[in-house]
């Protein structure tokens, strides 16, 4: 009883801190501004390489808040079928469809250029970048993509590590066998053992 | 209540918190201690322990209920080990929302056939063994997951693992052969609730295992994979553990050949038949299916929802999933207590009240979990709808006892496996479909407890009543002897086959509640004390 009350009381204490972050919800992807230009090309087996820059037919000072710029792998529609986790919501602090960062940078001015080798825990899909503006107070102003608004085009996409190994599957199978060997083992044993008993 | 001979049936009284004579100790006269018998605890006749000392290992007694709960509760622990680690195997195999619930529906579904064969692999082998081929022969199923590479393989796998949830039976029969018959309730719940706890430490155990994989090295889609593994090892120390310290019968294990014979076996057909027969043992099969049933879906959905829906780290997700599980130390118990408690003023009418009112409040504070939208109230109505689903599971074993005497068994069996088809039907339904968000789903699931509570109106009794009629008023048909004894044929009564009946409904009698209490105590039933 004691174990249990420990635990739900450090369970609450758990649950105050995150629920004090969400102060700027309600934010929403609508009101964002496609002011950037995403461009993503393949560069080889693992690798990406990523450009964005502030687009040229915009406003000229539509850069003029940006303290810092986001680049993040986001799932294509393709690959949101069946799997809730990965849905699209207008609000941004419930949005689920760009949940793997690249990059975080300050921002700069300058058209700028990154080859990025895809991380072993990105799972098997389709994707695209997209990049956000954020100002200083940390809320996203502007945004941009390397497909287009309904997110059908220029879709790259990455086919993950299976994790698995031989040495694991080795182990594996080592302990399998010994838990089956040592069981009949110990089964015959006993079986001699009494058959022996009984007939003293 | 019960009795010492270990006729079938006898093994399962209890499965309860608590029966009619909860009691730590057995202090009825006609239990004789025998003196002459050296062991730690005291024993009765058959040198089966007449005491629990619950934080003792005493040879044998004592060490096979430690053996025996933590082996059960080793099987939870692999069952669902998979569970809180979803957010990451989804991701690996590539899991649509389908796969993860069909994963989950299997994992529950197997062990419905595996419970009913272990009964008759305990008769074959022993409960130690039974116990021991089980689980060693799971760690296979186990050690396996480290080669499943897409939703085909995971949901094959957990089906596999599921059957090592056959313990339950082992577990309950391990403990008729060392307890004696009027405390086996105690010791059968809380061997049934600690055992059901391993479903609550997995949330907690796999992420941080994962976790510290993660830190030594691995990458993510490995680490879970090697994870596995300690449910794996589990198996295998328990299962060494259970042959090496454990023993099928308080003098030895080669005492099973000599007794074989010696009690004349009940027809599983006829026994079969009164089960079957017997409307109360299918609104029981309902019921358990909304309270263990729910439980189990509920460890299968909950890390993943924590997750999802309050973007919380996996191992915070696993410690709220964990507090779920692990209220089962003394929810369980307290359900069959609080059953107990009410019979003693109200008898069986007060039984059948605190489980529609346990039942139904655990469903409602489910419905809250599902319509919760702060982590707080989540986490609060989640803890509450655990105690409500776990005390209900207490209270329906201490009520079960009384449906039947001669299919006793067959009855437990089957509304176990209730609980099981119960958990494989609300994931489905729930939790595999596009149909319903998991908020949604929780939210169908309570109402679904709610509703399905209300058959528990129609268990009749002719010697007690029901929820809301009296008892019959036939002086034949309203004897607790006469609904026992109809149980057996005329011939089968001709060779006094129902005398075990006859007993336990003189020990029934208290089901009546306080106006039968009041009258004279009769001779040889156990005194009501805690």
């Amino acid at each position: 009883m004691a174990i249990h009350t420990l635990l739900f009381a450090s369970l609450l204490i758990f649950s105050l801190i995150p629920s004090s972050r969400e102060g700027n919800k309600g934010r929403l992807f609508s009101v964002l501004q496609n002011s950037l230009d995403v461009t993503v090309l393949e560069a080889g087996k693992d690798m990406v390489t990523i450009k964005w820059k502030l687009k040229s037919s915009g406003k000229v000072d539509a850069d003029a808040t940006f303290k810092t710029i986001q680049v993040k792998l986001c799932y294509a529609p393709i690959s949101q079928v069946d799997r809730p986790w990965r849905k699209t919501h207008n609000e941004l602090f419930k949005d689920k469809t760009c949940p793997h960062e690249i990059v975080s940078k300050p921002y700069d001015k300058t058209p700028q250029s990154l080859d990025w080798t895809v991380d072993l825990d990105i799972p098997t899909g389709t994707y695209f970048v997209r990049a956000y503006g954020i100002d200083g107070d940390g809320q996203e102003v502007a945004y941009g993509q390397s497909s287009d608004e309904g997110r059908t085009k220029n879709l790259f996409s990455v086919q993950a590590i299976s994790g698995g190994h031989v040495s694991l599957d080795i182990a594996s199978i080592l302990f399998s066998v010994f838990s089956v060997v040592s069981l009949l083992v110990f089964f015959v044993k006993e079986k001699k053992k009494a058959k022996l008993e009984q007939r003293e | 209540m019960g009795d010492p001979t270990g006729e079938p049936g006898s093994s399962m009284h209890g499965v309860t918190g608590r029966e009619q004579s909860f009691a730590f100790s057995v202090a009825s006269p006609i239990v004789h201690t025998d003196k002459t018998a050296k062991f730690d605890l005291p024993v009765d006749t058959e040198h089966k322990a007449t005491v629990f000392k619950l934080f003792s290992f005493s040879k044998p007694h004592m060490r096979t209920f430690h053996l025996s709960w933590i082996s059960f509760s080793t099987c939870f622990v692999s069952t669902f080990a998979a569970a809180p680690l979803v957010p990451i195997i989804r991701e690996n195999l590539n899991l649509t929302k389908q796969d993860i619930g069909n994963a989950g529906v299997a994992s529950v579904s197997g062990s419905i056939f595996s419970r009913l064969v272990m009964g008759a692999v305990c008769d074959l082998l022993g409960p130690r063994y039974g116990c021991a081929f089980l689980v060693m022969l799971s760690a296979p199923t186990v050690f396996s997951m480290s080669f499943v590479s897409g939703a085909a393989g995971f949901i094959t796998v957990r089906f596999m693992i599921g059957f090592c949830l056959a313990t339950f039976v082992s577990c309950q029969y391990w403990m008729s052969t060392m307890f004696n018959s009027q405390i086996i309730g105690l010791v059968n719940g809380t061997a049934a609730g600690w055992g059901n706890m391993g479903g609550g430490i997995t949330q907690l155990l796999m992420p941080v295992v994962y976790e510290i994989i993660r830190r030594a090295g691995a990458s993510a889609f490995t680490a879970w994979r090697i994870a596995f593994f300690v449910p794996g090892w589990l198996h295998i120390i328990m299962g060494i553990l259970v042959l090496t310290l454990g023993q099928d019968l308080p003098d030895g294990n080669r005492a099973a050949l000599e007794k074989a014979g010696e009690v004349a076996k009940d027809k599983f057909g006829k026994i079969m038949w009164y089960a079957v027969t017997n409307y109360r043992t299918w609104i029981f099969v309902l019921l358990y299916g909304y309270s263990m049933g729910v439980e189990l879906s509920t460890d299968n959905v909950i890390a993943e929802y924590f997750f999802d829906r309050f973007h919380l780290k996996l191992h915070t997700a696993g410690l709220i999933a964990a507090c779920f599980g692990m209220a089962n130390f003394f929810a369980r118990p307290a359900g069959g207590w609080a059953s107990d408690f009410s019979a003693k003023y109200f008898g069986m009418r007060g039984r059948l009240w605190t489980l529609w009112i346990i039942q139904t409040a655990g469903g409602l504070f489910c419905v809250w979990l599902g319509r919760a939208n702060t982590l707080v109230t989540a986490v609060v109505a989640m803890v509450l709808f655990s105690l409500g689903a776990q005390a209900a599971c207490g209270a329906t074993f201490a009520i079960v006892p009384f449906v039947s005497r001669r299919a006793l068994g067959i009855i437990s069996g089957l509304t176990g496996a209730g609980g099981n088809f119960g958990s494989g039907l609300t994931q489905l339904l729930f939790f595999s479909t596009n149909q319903f968000t998991t908020e949604e789903g929780l939210t169908w699931m309570g109402v679904m407890i709610v509703g399905c509570t209300l058959p528990v109106a129609f268990i009749h009794f002719p010697q007690w009543g029901s929820m809301f009629l009296p008892p019959s008023k036939d002086p034949v048909k309203s004897t607790e002897e006469h609904y026992y004894a109809s149980e057996w044929t005329e011939q089968e009564k001709q060779k006094n086959m129902h005398q075990g009946s006859l007993r336990f409904a003189e020990n029934a009698k208290s089901e009546g509640g306080r106006r039968v209490r009041s009258a004279a105590t009769p001779p040889d039933s156990t005194p009501n004390n805690v």
